[in-house]
């Protein structure tokens, strides 16, 4: 990847934090950026009548993957909400491959089986969402639990929503890896609404405060702040890997649009989004790094160009061949595990593992 | 060879396999220091230890959902439900998550439940129930239900060996009732129907305990020569073995202990209408519990459990059509 | 019969000959039960013979005494089918219907096997509609799928073979030991033909390829032979085995009839009707039957056309006294036989008493066929396509040029047995000379 500098960096140590290079933080921005820029092409797609059934985004909401997948060293493993196609990006899911996906072509990552962002590339290190969530917190706790068992240093990350923390399986998880005491990290990605519903419809007690009643450690972060959102999952992978147990973050953040691509969001009150408009994570991070001289403009483009050229590509890819639509219900050859991926996706924990 | 009990035969291939793979480890709710409900994993933590024989929390959905996690980073979980009636708590996990996970991502989840099932001892409405047909109805998961003890062994092996969510069906009511030679070491018994006796006059088609009601039924029907076919798997259905039989024997009673209603039963008299109807002659009868929940008092369990008396005047009916 | 009332006559309902040839007929419905009163000429039951399917008609006003034959089964022409009190008797008092009066109408009560509503679990195995239920009437004789298969694969007429089941069922078994026992009438060795129930839609398994074209015209499409089918091919089968059948064609120009056609807004199926009519006058030997050693000619041209039912089979429905009509009478009772044919409404007298038979499978662009007569006739014509051809034509100078004319090539089979090929070949000759000659009416 190119370094966009307008001019070299004066000193170059401002432009690092204590864990992240330059570099990384460029590499959050564009993700980020791919992420919204992929998100509004599919939109595009989806309103031209070229994505088949719902349409989901995590506008608004790109730090909270981003950041968090970022921490992650490739032999972790993850499971991926719908709203967080920046992990996937950075996982290195292609763009192209995104978009095929959301079109139901072949070549998306499950081929036509799933739609939209229910995928998880297997082969990098990621579990694909089912929709009854948090079905995925067991999944992520059951890979730590493993992980434990084996002595392996190496960590789980979910994601899930506010609405998600109603359900048994929220608590069946927190107090499982409580009670193991697994290396799983779970990120509590409040954006306001399940839905239509809005918190005081969903839980008493900010669900952040019943990690303790787990018996592990709860932080609240800034959810539109990329790098905060790093920070706090490495700080959480630290403690897991360190066998200090489990650790829910809540990533505190706004549903910028509907439910779906269907839903006018008029049960949220005009303020609230305005109020969050203005702390919009994409502006956020271009600023920062805007003021250590990076050349956002470029970048910008060269993502652009990138959408571009994968919606080309996926748009002239073959739908998935019907008459194989029976196949791959059962694996018959051997069980293959997830795999690590090869992707250069974190700078960071390529040289926290290095 | 040795001679084992059923129950016997399930903890031997269990122990089997977990000195042969490390990647394999029980998980169940009172299975390390007490040795499990049944007894099944009795002295097991003493040989494998704590980590490999889990006293997991009272969660069947943390059960299924942590095995299939363990699962997909390369491990090959074995979750007992205490009772097969608790599965019920643990649906999504395993419909949802682990029926779908090759399917949508071509991601393997080789997990085992065992689900010990069935009635006969008052075990009441939530202790007795045969839910194989909520699996059989829910793609890609495996559904098999031994009725001897050598089956019973061998089907556990392969359902461990698998590649996919297998459902174990362990009957309790054959736990200590049945016995029989069992080889010694690891051997995987296909997933495909039994000829438990061979016949040409009519087949009386079952699984698990009921095919030991069959054979009991049909000893001696006036001399008649009748099959029992011992399906052992359910997913995948033998549909040659099925369909070889109703060609030799053209009648057809199907035993189901389960709930009638879209029962394994209902499934194997579809196939037969579809594809054997030509080698019919007479209608396909089946005897199943009826459609309640299965009562706790002995008289009203007897009432509905389909029994040798039952089978037997089904059979001769059918005979006489 | 229960009634002591001396003063109600019967009558009898018998089995109907369907046909010069026909012998025996099947019954396939009823439409009455004993003590139902019926009006003479309504119909009383349903009838199938290797002719046609029809419904036999009460030949007087009365109450149903008696219903002496099952249903499915076969009885030669005369035998006695049913029997109507005619008289003071009232229903109830002729004939109780709480009392079936005649031994078949009791078996076939015992014997109705029923489709029985599901009931819960806990009862239905032991209660299927296997025992215990209600019989239906004109139930008897319902095979299950494997016995009808057993039967169609060994040619077993089922109405032989004793019933061991319950009420006399046939079961497998039974037909077994009936095929064991040398039962089964001629069947074919099982290698020339494959089994019929691998085509049944239920068995995917591809059977081993033939070549479309020589597959028979049964064996393309699935299951167990419809009753018409079957007649059919017994009827084709026993011509073939019984007739010297020889085939003969000749070469028509059919200008004249195409240019007379169009401006009658005829078929020339009527033509070719006519003109066959024509040489039969010319030509009576042609018009004839033959059953054993009885040679008959006959004085009326009845002219059976062969319509075609589809899926079904064919049907020869016949035009009596054809030679008393014109192309355009002729045409006129073609299209309505043909389309009271295909909807089952000919009467038993509209398929029987044919001396010739025309069959006109051309529309389908075929040029050639060997016909198979139908017994007891001793001659069928073929009359396929008409395509332009180029032919050599001789002016009245004696000059000859290429023109170009629609041409149809006649093929007669004829039986050996009645006539000589040099008498085929003159009344095909004259058949060709009116056709060519043809100018309508």
């Amino acid at each position: 990847m190119a370094t966009h500098m307008a001019e070299p960096a004066a000193g170059g140590t401002e432009a690092s934090t204590e864990h992240l290079t330059l570099e990384d933080r460029i590499w959050l921005l564009r993700a980020m950026l791919l992420m919204r820029g992929l998100e509004e092409r599919a939109m595009t797609l989806y309103r031209q009548g070229k994505v088949p059934g719902s349409f989901y985004d995590g506008y608004g909401q790109e730090a909270v993957s981003a950041g968090a997948a970022f921490a992650m060293a490739p032999e972790d493993r993850l499971c991926i909400l719908h709203r967080d196609l920046a992990a996937h990006i950075i996982r290195g899911v292609t763009p192209e491959r995104i978009l095929a996906q959301y079109m139901g072509r072949a070549a998306g990552i499950t081929a036509g089986r799933d739609g939209n962002v229910h995928f998880g590339d297997r082969n990098l290190g990621c579990v694909g969402m089912v929709s009854m969530l948090p079905d995925m917190m067991l999944i992520a706790t059951g890979m730590a639990m493993a992980f434990k068992l084996r002595g392996e240093p190496r960590c789980a990350l979910t994601w899930f929503g506010d609405g998600s923390t109603s359900r048994g399986d929220f608590h069946e998880a927190m107090n499982w890896a409580g009670v193991q005491k697994l290396p799983v990290v779970f990120v509590l990605e409040n954006n306001q609404y399940a839905y239509s519903t809005p918190l005081d419809k969903q839980f008493a007690v900010d669900p952040v405060e019943r990690a303790a009643a787990y018996g592990f450690a709860g932080v609240t972060v800034d959810g539109n702040d990329a790098e905060a959102m790093f920070e706090a999952t490495r700080a959480a992978r630290e403690r897991a890997i360190g066998g200090g147990g489990p650790t829910l973050i809540e990533a505190v953040t706004m549903r910028m649009h509907g439910h779906a691509a269907h839903d006018d969001m008029k049960y949220v009150p005009k303020e609230q989004v305005e109020e969050w408009r203005k702390r919009d994570p994409v502006d956020r991070q271009e600023k920062r790094l805007g003021d250590l001289g990076v050349d956002i403009e470029a970048l910008r483009a060269e993502v652009r160009a990138e959408i571009d050229a994968a919606a080309e590509t996926a748009l002239s890819s073959p739908m998935p061949d019907p008459a194989d639509v029976v196949e791959g219900v059962f694996c018959d050859g051997d069980a293959e595990p997830l795999g690590d991926g090869v992707a250069r996706w974190s700078g960071f924990a390529s040289r926290a593992v290095a | 060879m040795a001679t084992l009990t059923y129950l016997q035969a399930i903890s031997a291939a269990l122990r089997d396999e977990l000195r042969a793979d490390e990647r394999v480890l029980m998980m169940g709710e009172d299975i390390g220091v007490f040795g499990g409900a049944f007894k099944v994993t009795d002295g097991f933590i003493d040989e494998f230890g704590p980590d490999r024989v889990m006293d997991t929390p009272l969660a069947e959905s943390g059960i299924i959902g942590t095995a299939i996690g363990a699962a997909v980073v390369g491990m090959r979980p074995v979750c007992e439900m205490q009772f097969a009636d608790f599965i019920s708590c643990g649906f999504d996990q395993l419909v949802n998550v682990a029926g779908k996970m090759h399917y949508r991502q071509g991601l393997a989840v080789p997990i085992t439940v065992r689900l010990p099932s069935g009635g006969g001892f008052s075990g009441g409405p939530f202790h007795s129930q045969n839910p194989e047909a909520w699996f059989m109805h829910s793609p890609g998961i495996k559904v098999v239900a031994p009725s001897t003890a050598e089956d019973a062994k061998g089907l556990l092996h392969a359902a461990i060996r698998d590649p996919n969510p297998v459902c174990f069906m362990e009957h309790k009511h054959l736990y200590r009732r049945i016995k029989g030679e069992v080889p010694e070491g690891v051997f995987e018994t296909p997933m495909k129907a039994r000829v438990a006796r061979s016949g040409d006059e009519l087949v009386v088609i079952a699984y698990g305990a009921m095919v030991h009601t069959a054979l009991e039924a049909t000893e001696d029907i006036d001399g008649a020569s009748i099959e029992v076919l011992d399906l052992r798997s359910l997913v995948p259905l033998d549909s040659d073995a099925i369909l070889d039989s109703v060609a030799r024997c053209s009648k057809v009673v199907i035993v189901d202990e389960a709930n009638q209603m879209c029962a394994a039963g209902a499934q194997v008299a579809a196939l037969i209408a579809e594809k054997g109807f030509e080698d019919l002659d007479g209608p396909v009868i089946r005897v199943a519990t009826p459609d309640v929940p299965i009562p706790f008092s002995p008289p009203l369990e007897q009432a509905v459990l389909p029994s040798v008396e039952r089978v037997k005047e089904a059979c001769r009916d059918l005979l006489a059509y | 019969m229960t009634s002591s009332r001396t003063e109600a006559a019967l009558v009898d309902v018998t089995m109907p000959q369907m046909g010069v040839s026909v012998a025996e007929g099947t019954v396939v419905a009823w439409r009455v039960e004993v003590g139902d009163r019926i009006g003479a000429d309504q119909p009383i039951c349903d009838i199938s013979t290797d002719k046609i399917d029809t419904e036999v008609p009460a030949p007087v006003d009365g109450v149903v005494a008696e219903i002496l034959v099952a249903i499915d089964e076969t009885v030669t022409v005369g035998t006695v089918l049913a029997r109507i009190a005619v008289g003071s008797g009232s229903a109830g008092e002729a004939a109780p219907t709480s009392a079936p009066v005649a031994p078949a109408a009791t078996a076939a009560a015992a014997t109705a096997p029923v489709t029985d509503a599901p009931e819960s679990g806990a009862t239905n195995g032991a209660r299927n509609g296997a025992a215990g239920t209600a019989p239906v009437a004109g139930d008897l004789r319902r095979y299950s799928p494997v016995v009808q298969r057993i039967a169609a694969e060994h040619g077993i007429d089922l109405s032989q073979v004793q019933g061991t089941g319950r009420g006399g069922r046939v079961r497998k078994q039974d037909v077994l030991a009936f095929v064991e026992d040398g039962g089964a009438a001629g069947a074919a060795p099982a290698v020339e033909e494959p089994p019929l129930h691998i085509e049944s839609p239920y068995r995917p398994d591809p059977v081993p390829a033939a070549a479309p074209a020589a597959a028979p015209a049964a064996a393309i499409q699935g299951g167990q032979l419809s009753r018409m089918r079957r007649q059919i091919g017994e009827h084709m089968k026993r011509s073939l085995e019984t007739a010297a059948t020889c085939t003969t064609w000749i070469e028509v120009d059919m200008s004249r009839v195409e240019a007379a056609r169009k401006r009658l807004g005829v078929t020339g199926l009527a033509f070719v009707s006519r003109a066959v009519i024509d040489a039969l006058r010319e030509h009576p030997a042609l018009n004839a039957t033959m059953e054993g050693e009885q040679y008959e000619v006959h004085h009326d041209v009845n002219l059976g056309i062969a319509v075609s039912l589809g899926d079904d089979g064919l049907i020869v429905p016949v035009i009596h006294g054809a030679h008393e009509l014109s192309v355009e009478g002729l045409a006129a009772r073609v299209k309505d036989l043909a389309r009271r044919a295909r909807s089952r409404e000919l009467k038993p007298d509209e398929v029987r008493g044919g001396t010739f038979t025309i069959t006109n499978p051309g529309q389908y662009g075929s040029i050639m066929a060997t016909p198979i007569i139908n017994q007891p006739q001793v001659a069928i014509l073929d009359f396929e396509a008409v395509i332009k051809r180029p032919v050599v034509v001789t002016d009245a100078d004696g000059n000859d040029s290429i023109a170009i004319r629609p041409i149809t090539i006649l093929g007669l089979s004829w039986d050996h047995r009645a006539l000589d090929g040099a008498l085929s070949a003159q009344f095909l000759g004259t058949v060709k000379r009116h056709l060519e000659g043809a100018v309508g009416g």
